[in-house]
């Protein structure tokens, strides 16, 4: 069926117009591959970097390699040896090779806390020879969030163990202490109570049974000197005793502050990451209800029912 | 152009301007935050209550409550009271749903509407009734008929109410005439109907009348069945197997009490 007609001097050179226009599509459709191949660095000179791992957990072909915090190549391959080390070669970009030296380290690490793995490669010493293609680097994975909660609980469970044990033996320090105080206390009780009888018999026969308030004085003076005996012979052992007691304290504090210390640098960064991430995740949520909401007013996705305000459903036999 | 092509051409400019003039409607206006989020928490709630997510639904009912308070709206904190104390029935807590009923009922300053005390008399008389407090049902259900006085949206379940309570204190003859009246509501509420259709089903057995019963039950059957109320269907199936057996119908008796048996065997969970 004929549309237009031949004869309108619009369609003349139909034919030509539309190359034309598929030319011009074809080539738009070409240097959008050219432009996206520049971008993903497919026409960019790499050079292969090898390093050895342990075992090949968290390194996947593809993650990137980051040097200062900039992308400058990525991990090509990964290959099992005949003595089951995994061999990596990474391709970094060749313009970027100068900065490196041969004494770097690839580092595996996380971004954040519980961001995708990356391998990050450090400059390396001023004065050693400049990285060149087809060299090795030394490989180390960098202590993640795992690993500093169990290094906190290796340290913390012996502490924990070690305080017990010494709280709960009954022939440990603290016990010890513990008794000879009490025996300390008793006596001492026992003093002043013969001491008041003492006193109360004083006062009250102070004429007519001064012999007996003299005898009562000479036993309390007994008792008196056989208190300081006992304390002359107990206080120096109680008080090395405490000393070893607070001596051990003293020391699993220190190793507790330790412990907290060592983990202590990376709890502000995962915080505010977590803080970060929880606020992203918050913004999104509300975001995509305003969408949603601003979407549902407007025709055709208008909802026309109002939404229910009386209360749920009920009836007699509920 | 042809003639054919141009009207297409119209045809595509006129459904174009059509839909820009659609899209082009004033939007919602927001509402302030504390207002945004009670509605929210409301809508959020009623529709995990229909998901039959009773705990998050009662969560949801309360935080609506707690914002309707803050807001000072009696009103929609009556409602959602009224809405925490259906769902905590629900969850088989009625201790807790008739202190929230009471909340309403007992409010001496008469900040919540008539409406909401309404239904919180005719739920707390529902309650008490499953709970077999007779006398104390009784009360409420009057409350309730007092404010309604005939004419409110739930006169028709206040007859069914007031029926069965009839009929669980002996009364079958009244229970019969007043859920007859009930069934015949055209206007009223299919579940309601259905209820008083039961009622009717179950005076007559009572009153050793078990022809007319067994028909009232398949008739309270398929309307339970159209309404899609399992625990109900059970019952309908349970009364049709007693006047079956009592009718000499044995086989019958029998496949209507295995039916029963699976329908509130799935509705307690227990498959097959």
């Amino acid at each position: 069926m004929t549309l237009f007609d031949d004869k309108d001097a619009r369609f003349r050179n139909l034919f030509g117009k539309a190359a034309v226009f598929v030319l011009f599509a074809v080539v738009g459709i070409g240097a959008v591959f050219v432009w996206s191949g520049v971008k993903k660095g497919a026409f960019t000179a790499t050079s292969p970097i090898y390093f050895v791992a342990d075992s090949g957990q968290d390194l996947n072909e593809g993650m990137p390699v980051k040097f200062s915090g900039f992308k400058i190549g990525k991990l090509n391959t990964l290959a099992l040896d005949e003595q089951g080390h995994v061999q990596v070669e990474v391709g970094i970009e060749t313009k970027y090779l100068k900065l490196i030296r041969q004494d770097a380290v690839m580092s595996l690490k996380k971004e954040g806390v519980i961001g995708d793995g990356i391998l990050e490669i450090s400059r390396g010493a001023e004065g050693k020879p400049v990285l060149a293609a087809g060299d090795k680097v030394r490989f180390e994975r960098a202590s993640g969030l795992e690993q500093a909660v169990v290094d906190v609980k290796n340290r913390i469970l012996p502490l924990l163990d070690d305080i017990h044990q010494t709280l709960q033996d009954p022939d440990g320090d603290v016990r010890q202490t513990l008794k000879n105080l009490r025996e300390l206390s008793a006596g001492m009780r026992v003093t002043q109570q013969r001491l008041d009888s003492v006193l109360k018999k004083a006062d009250a026969n102070l004429d007519h049974d001064v012999e007996p308030m003299l005898r009562s004085l000479k036993k309390s003076a007994a008792n008196a000197e056989s208190l300081t005996g006992r304390l002359d012979y107990q206080l120096p052992e109680l008080l090395k005793k405490a000393d070893t007691s607070m001596e051990a304290l003293r020391a699993a504090t220190q190793t507790i502050n330790d412990a907290v210390q060592h983990t202590a640098p990376q709890l502000p960064a995962m915080i505010d990451e977590t803080r970060d991430t929880l606020g992203k995740s918050r913004k999104l949520i509300g975001d995509t209800q305003q969408t949603l909401d601003t979407l549902n007013s407007h025709w055709p996705l208008k909802r026309d029912v109002q939404p229910e305000t009386g209360p749920v459903r009920m009836d007699s036999h509920d | 152009m042809t003639k054919f092509s141009a009207a297409v051409f119209k045809l595509v400019l006129m459904m174009i301007a059509g839909l820009l003039a659609a899209c082009g409607s004033a939007p919602v206006a927001r509402q302030p935050l504390a207002i945004e989020q009670a509605r929210a928490a409301d809508r959020d709630a009623r529709k995990a209550l229909g998901e039959g997510e009773l705990q998050f639904a009662q969560q949801q009912f309360a935080r609506a409550l707690a914002l309707q308070r803050s807001l000072d709206d009696t009103a929609a904190a009556a409602t959602s009271m009224i809405n925490l104390a259906t769902v905590t029935h629900r969850l088989h807590d009625d201790a807790e749903a008739l202190t929230w009923l009471d909340g309403i009922l007992l409010e001496q300053e008469g900040i919540y509407p008539q409406q909401a005390k309404l239904a919180a008399a005719f739920r707390k008389a529902v309650i008490l009734t499953d709970l077999a407090r007779l006398a104390e049902a009784d009360s409420a259900l009057q409350s309730a008929e007092k404010l309604c006085a005939g004419q409110c949206a739930l006169s028709a379940g206040i007859g069914a109410l007031r029926a069965r309570l009839l009929l669980l204190n002996g009364d079958a003859e009244g229970a019969l005439i007043l859920a007859q009246r009930v069934s015949k509501q055209e206007k009223s509420d299919k579940a309601e109907r259905a209820n008083a259709v039961r009622i009717v089903a179950a005076a007559e057995e009572k009153l050793a009348r078990p022809a007319p019963a067994l028909q009232h039950y398949l008739e309270a059957l398929e309307m339970d069945k159209a309404l899609g109320l399992g625990v109900r269907i059970g019952e309908d199936l349970n009364g049709m197997a007693r006047v079956s057996a009592q009718l000499g119908m044995d086989r019958e008796a029998t496949e209507y009490a295995r039916r029963a048996v699976l329908a509130n065997g799935s509705q307690s969970g227990q498959l097959p």
